[in-house]
């Protein structure tokens, strides 16, 4: 079958088409455009459906698994299909470990290092005790990301593009070394021991729970499948769709009772409101998806992100 | 409720244009016959009642009343209230410099035309060609040179705010935070590296679409 790619634009993006057999993949197709155009590899391509005149509604994405006939008007042995350049792409797995190994190294930095004598601040540093214990977390839950990322989750896209990079780094490193600054302080007041016990076994609890919920979502895909969405079920799915995001939020919460510093909490206000933003678009997603009709079963009733409010 | 939304915006725009016309009024008077050491004492009292008053227009961007994006608005509402109370209001010691006449004066101008633009809108449903050509142009001018007044203006304030601890938060404290205003005024100047071109690109889009519908019209 002949394929004709063209721009958003209307331009050709491979001048006179490309020829396939009639049994072939997107992916086929990905490949093909990559070999004409050299710069464009698939991780790059957007490959949509024209928008229909008259209908409305986000454009169809082809899926790379999926055979071309799918796509094609019924009879007609050609196919239009629209090329976006997504830009320069980096695995997810690169673009997470970027933005976590960053704090992972920067606390450390200021907790052993004399950084403070740069602010003006000379003469020995007395360390508490929570000092010692926030910063063994907070390195722990870090490592324990980038741990996750190479071994426990996968990814419904598997690029992102690079400028994330920059923009991820930036919020990470900046955030870490505005907590660790504060926490590792040679003036820096301690909370009382049970308050600090609170915090630290609230994390303890709610990291273990939030490994659990990385656990369930990976068992939702299979290796080779690519993405798609199910119902999450099991421990906190049962009850809050984005469990996941849920059980982060109030292990920082924990770090946050324990070290007590405004900084730890614009975190924690900050890193709430993205994932919620997230959450909110996954649920109605699922909720979407999911609507009982044509054999779908129906989403459940669920709380968002944080029980009792959303 | 149109009709109701129209009027308070009316009533709005033409309130906060008679308070920088007096402004205006007042720096020029000041400048002819003081010089410009008396500006600001004789702008005091208008240029913060009409500057504070632009906080309701992020309300207004909120609630939808108006169209504008809450990012245009936010930055440059910010600018203005920091420097007129961050830095003017709060060291008296900048209050006499020259570039005081140039930020009011460019400030008041582009004020002038803006609100009478908007209040015109609203009263009578169009502005006149000449007043939409003066609102979608003036910023070419007035932006470079208020924006070089407010840079100036924090800049000089620098040394006055790292001698004077003022809005400083030190530790030890039981919340473990600190805050010093001087590297904050420093945060701030930096911001007007990408703030500034981001605005001004803004505004040129936003006359090229103004210009071209007008023409259409």
């Amino acid at each position: 079958m002949k394929v004709s790619v063209v721009s958003r634009s209307g331009r050709e993006v491979v001048k006179g088409g490309i020829e396939l057999k009639d049994s072939a993949k997107v992916a086929d197709l990905q490949e093909a455009i990559h070999a004409k155009t050299k710069k464009y590899y698939p991780a790059r391509q957007r490959l949509t459906l024209p928008a229909q005149p008259g209908k409305s509604g986000k454009p169809v994405v082809l899926s790379q698994k999926a055979s071309l006939s799918e796509y094609c008007e019924k009879g007609s042995g050609s196919l239009t299909v629209v090329f976006k350049d997504l830009g320069p792409q980096v695995y997810y797995s690169t673009l997470f470990f970027w933005e976590y190994v960053g704090p992972l190294i920067i606390y450390p930095i200021f907790y052993y290092l004399p950084v403070y004598k740069y602010f003006g601040y000379e003469g020995e540093r007395v360390i508490h005790p929570v000092q010692t214990y926030a910063m063994y977390y907070f390195c722990f839950h870090y490592f324990k990301r980038i741990m996750e990322t190479f071994f426990v989750h996968r990814f419904s896209h598997a690029t992102s593009p690079v400028s994330n990079v920059f923009r991820n780094c930036a919020y990470y490193w900046t955030f870490g070394a505005y907590i660790a600054y504060y926490c590792n302080h040679p003036l820096y007041t301690p909370v009382s021991d049970l308050q600090m016990k609170i915090g630290f076994g609230i994390g303890v609890v709610c990291q273990i729970a939030n490994f659990y919920c990385h656990i369930l979502l990976r068992n939702l895909r299979s290796p080779t499948g690519s993405g798609g969405y199910q119902i999450p079920r099991g421990f906190l799915f049962n009850i809050v769709t984005c469990a996941n995001y849920t059980t982060e939020i109030y292990q920082w919460l924990g770090f946050n009772i324990a070290t007590q510093t405004v900084a730890g909490y614009v975190f924690l206000a900050v890193a709430a409101a993205i994932m919620t933003n997230w959450a909110l678009g996954k649920h109605s997603r699922l909720r979407k998806l999911f609507d009982g009709k044509d054999g779908q079963p129906k989403y459940p009733r669920r709380w968002v992100i944080l029980p009792p409010f959303l | 409720m149109a009709a109701v939304k129209r009027a308070y915006l009316a009533v709005y725009n033409w309130a906060v244009f008679f308070g920088w016309a007096q402004v205006l009024y007042f720096a020029v008077d000041a400048l002819l016959r003081s010089g410009h050491e008396g500006v600001y004492a004789a702008v005091e009292r208008p240029l913060q009642l009409a500057q504070t008053a632009a906080v309701l227009e992020i309300l207004h961007g909120l609630v939808g009343l108006v169209r504008s994006p809450v990012s245009a608005t936010l930055p440059q509402i910010g600018s203005r209230l920091f420097v007129t109370w961050g830095i003017l209001w709060s060291f008296p010691e900048t209050r006499t410099h020259i570039l005081v006449s140039s930020l009011v004066i460019s400030w008041s101008i582009t004020e002038i035309i803006r609100y009478s633009f908007f209040g015109t809108k609203e009263l009578f449903g169009s502005a006149p060609s000449s007043l939409l050509w003066l609102r979608y142009s003036s910023f070419l001018v007035m932006y470079p040179t208020g924006i070089s007044s407010e840079v100036g203006l924090i800049y000089i304030a620098l040394q006055f705010i790292k001698a004077s601890e003022k809005y400083c938060i030190r530790m030890p404290n039981k919340w473990n935070y600190s805050f010093d205003y001087f590297y904050a005024s420093i945060l701030v100047l930096l911001v007007y590296v990408p703030g500034s071109p981001h605005m001004y690109t803004y505004m040129l889009g936003q006359r090229k679409k103004a210009l071209a519908n007008s023409k259409t019209a």
